[in-house]
């Protein structure tokens, strides 16, 4: 595949990115870009291989095959030009215990260069974060709003998040989250790795789904949940016939109930709604959506083809 | 496996035991080897005082000497060093690791887990000794040397027992504190300077019986070698253990449990304070984290401090003075010693103050002390960071895997220039206040290729955790190779074997620069062999995966 939008169209794209260790294919043919203004939901169970991709765009590790970039720049080749422009946030945050919150983050200022520190301030009262204490005195919830103010402080193009809201209190993951969406309204960009799905489901525009290194799914959160199984429930005007539903596409689980029918179903509203109104009058209807959860265990639960 | 904190204890050690332990052995087997090839009329013309002080019998033998040579310096300093690390990471270890409070989380009490890692010691140094006794007996059969009149059994008693103290000052003063680097550095401090007032203190006329107030004292003072264990020596140093160890459980019932803390030091109190803040924050706030450089070296200030300071003050300033002191046995000992006993110490006349700084500071000490830094420095440079998993953050950052590597480098030789210069100045002055008119030329050359030779072992260490990120292997690599090559080194001056050229301690002393000033081609030689390691070190970065964990 070549890359056919300009380079600073795309955010991060993938390519095919595959990483062996041995007979262990931790990433496998890893396909996928990151728009500008999106944050992207990056879900898979543990060992399903998103710390890999993460640590191959970082660098850290060396792709087997296939190709990263990070705005229109090559992940190994421009690493040290890339790191200028995105905020890293690794999974099980790992600091350096005898300095400060504050000597921390005067390092990375240091080394990165850029970093207004009236910005850096806004960020640490926001959080309520404690600056003064050694990282290795604080909570891993205190040491990992170290981490999150470190990611953003330099105002970058791209953040790349492994599991941020680790250890993170209720509040101060809603704030966190805030700071995402604000982060894409002003154009910038988030890959986020998480366990977390209530707050990819809150946060995100689209996932990806991994699986044993291969990408299972990829698709808006909008989308993907309409595609989902929701429940349905009907009334009619008069009693029903369950027979009515029998041939109708991704319906399953029909119970009726005199007037009442509810019922499981995969599929477009409309099509259901088409077959039902002809024989009976619809008098009201409710459906509840199923959350990014239920789809997710779904795609673990059935034997997805991989 | 796991069954129980002993096993876990001893398991986790005993790697690293069995390594230290057998390399002992082969080195014993390698200096009886060489010295059955030597002639050792040479020893019989030594002052008794001499012979007596380095625990060599009169009727000095290739055993007794191999034994002495091997066990009773390099022995006493491994199963020292083991004893310490194994004791002061009893309960410290784990409460820097931050496993103490999943540990005590199942129902096991605190005295109870002592117990444990203090047994697990114990048995260690048990089954070292045996080990060191059976390479002691073997040895001497492979080689077919007689060990007549020899108790060797009765040395390693005194050496295991020596060795256990020292750890279970470690188990009591992590016990106390929660500090590894104060129960093993205080410990390790105790060894050594207990080493140099045991050699130095009989010779000091009035000072004679203070030596007996340094627990190393009843390693060998008594020669168990001819005369069998000294029960009483025994006893004394046993009961020092226990009393250690019973101070030790007082201790850690006492107080609060640190959990992974990092403690507060007094830079962190200049800091709090309101009157020193403004500067306090300059130095050790801003000033450390301005760059990788910086950084690295304000991790590792603290060692270069207490080693600095101790090749100054002890191994340089202190030595002068105590020549004039002992200048009546020197001159004596000068007449009757021997070239080729002198060629283990680059040559030169003992009876001189080149002579006796030869032996007492640059012989063995700076270069350990030099290695000591720049292989600390070295290996965690790279394979520190990934083995603390702070690697991914600092590559977050705009900056290539080459610079770090060079600015941790550069760290690296900044520290060992800093003991080099502090060892040529402690040496210049106790030359100065001695009187003892050393040519300080001289003295910097021999300076500079010390730290020459420092520089390249902590090269080694540096190529090793550049192409591998294991922090284990990029200290213990360079350690066995530097302990091998300056063994290697001593026996080949003293057989006058050529191979000793492909050994780096060759182009330290080979030259005697103490006497004969800088030897340039040697320097060149030492210093082409540490930026290739270091040149190599960059490719292998800049090509490997980088670990998770260490």
């Amino acid at each position: 595949m070549t890359v056919t939008s300009p380079a600073s169209d795309v955010a991060l794209r993938t390519e095919g990115l595959t990483k062996h260790y041995g007979d262990v294919h931790a990433l496998v043919d890893l396909t996928l870009t990151v728009q500008p203004g999106e944050v992207f939901g990056f879900l898979g169970p543990n060992g399903a291989g998103k710390t890999t991709t993460i640590r191959c765009l970082m660098d850290e590790i060396r792709p087997t095959s296939g190709r990263a970039s990070i705005l229109g720049m090559d992940c190994h080749s421009q690493s040290v030009e890339i790191r200028r422009h995105i905020g890293y946030l690794p999974s099980d945050l790992a600091l350096y215990p005898n300095l400060t919150g504050k000597d921390t983050l005067t390092y990375f200022a240091n080394l990165r260069g850029g970093v207004d520190w009236s910005y850096v301030h806004a960020l640490t009262e926001r959080l309520g974060a404690e600056l003064g204490k050694k990282v290795g005195d604080l909570s891993s919830g205190n040491r990992q709003k170290i981490g999150v103010i470190q990611a953003f402080m330099n105002r970058p193009r791209l953040l790349i998040m492994d599991e941020p809201s680790n250890g993170l209190d209720p509040l101060v993951q809603r704030e966190f989250q805030t700071m995402m969406r604000e982060h894409v309204g002003e154009g910038g960009s988030v890959f986020l790795s998480s366990h977390t799905l209530s707050e990819v489901q809150r946060v995100a525009d689209r996932v990806g789904i991994i699986r044993e290194g291969h990408l299972i799914a990829l698709e808006s959160v909008s989308s993907l949940r309409s595609k989902a199984m929701r429940r349905v429930e009907l009334e009619f005007g008069t009693p029903v016939d369950g027979s009515v539903f029998d041939g109708v596409p991704g319906v399953r689980d029909v119970i009726v109930e005199d007037h009442h029918v509810r019922l499981s179903y995969d599929g477009t509203m409309d099509a259901l709604l088409r077959r039902v109104a002809n024989h009976y009058d619809v008098v009201d209807i409710t459906t509840e959506e199923a959350d990014l959860e239920e789809i997710f265990l779904t795609y673990y639960r059935e034997d997805v083809t991989v | 496996m796991l069954a129980t904190v002993f096993t876990k204890a001893v398991l986790d050690r005993w790697r690293g035991v069995t390594i230290g332990v057998l390399s002992l052995g082969a080195l014993l087997l390698m200096a009886m080897s060489i010295y059955r090839d030597i002639d050792l009329s040479i020893y019989t013309n030594l002052p008794e005082a001499f012979l007596s002080l380095a625990g060599i019998p009169p009727d000095a033998d290739i055993a007794a000497l191999s034994y002495n040579a091997v066990y009773s310096s390099y022995g006493a300093l491994v199963l020292g060093g083991i004893a310490i690390a194994m004791g002061s990471a009893s309960i410290a270890g784990e409460e820097r690791t931050g496993t103490i409070g999943i540990l005590l989380g199942n129902p096991r009490s605190r005295t109870r887990v002592l117990v444990a890692k203090a047994m697990a010691l114990v048995l260690l140094m048990v089954l070292s000794g045996v080990v060191l006794w059976l390479a002691g007996i073997v040895s001497p059969q492979i080689l077919d040397v007689s060990v007549e009149g020899m108790h060797i059994g009765a040395f390693v008693v005194h050496l295991g027992v020596t060795s256990l103290f020292y750890g279970m000052l470690a188990v009591a003063l992590g016990a106390w504190t929660g500090r590894t680097g104060i129960a093993s550095g205080v410990s390790a401090g105790v060894m050594v300077a207990s080493f140099v007032a045991v050699g130095i203190l009989p010779l000091v006329e009035g000072w004679e019986d203070a030596a007996r107030l340094f627990p190393s004292y009843y390693l060998a003072s008594s020669d168990p070698l001819l005369n069998g264990v000294d029960w009483g020596h025994v006893a004394l140093l046993g009961a020092a253990s226990v009393a250690l160890f019973a101070l030790a459980v007082v201790g850690v019932n006492r107080r609060d449990l640190r959990s992974r803390s990092v403690g507060t030091s007094l830079v962190d109190t200049l800091r709090a304070s309101p009157v020193t803040a403004r500067v306090a924050e300059r130095l050790a706030g801003s000033a450390r984290v301005s760059g990788i450089a910086a950084k690295t070296a304000s991790e590792h200030q603290g060692l270069l401090l207490i080693v600095s300071m101790l090749m100054f003050w002890v191994m340089g300033v202190l030595i002068g003075p105590i020549f004039n002191a002992i200048e009546g046995y020197a001159a004596d000992f000068g007449d009757v010693f021997p070239d080729e006993m002198l060629a283990l110490f680059g040559g030169g006349d003992i009876s001189s103050p080149e002579g006796y700084y030869q032996i007492e500071t640059f012989g063995m000490v700076t270069p350990i002390a030099l290695m000591v830094v720049t292989i600390a420095v070295a290996a965690k440079a790279l394979a520190g960071e990934e083995a603390t998993r702070t690697i991914g953050m600092l590559l977050a950052n705009p900056v290539s895997r080459s610079r770090v590597l060079a600015e941790k480098a550069a760290t690296m030789v900044v520290f060992g220039v800093v003991v080099g210069l502090a060892t040529f100045a402690g040496v210049a002055a106790g030359s100065w206040i001695g009187g003892l008119g050393m040519s300080y030329g001289n003295i910097a050359a021999t300076c500079v290729l010390a730290t020459l030779v420092g520089l390249l072992f902590g090269a080694l260490a540096l190529l090793l955790g550049a192409a591998t990120g294991l922090l284990r292997l990029a200290i213990f690599v360079p350690v066995g190779a530097a302990l091998v090559a300056h063994v290697g080194n001593a026996m080949a001056e003293l057989n006058g074997a050529d191979w000793g050229r492909w050994l780096p301690f060759h182009y330290y002393l080979g030259s005697d620069p103490l006497n004969n000033g800088m030897a340039w081609g040697d320097a060149a030689i030492l210093a082409a062999v540490t930026v290739l390691l270091v040149a190599l070190a960059f490719p292998a970065y800049a090509r490997r995966d980088l670990r998770q964990t260490g």
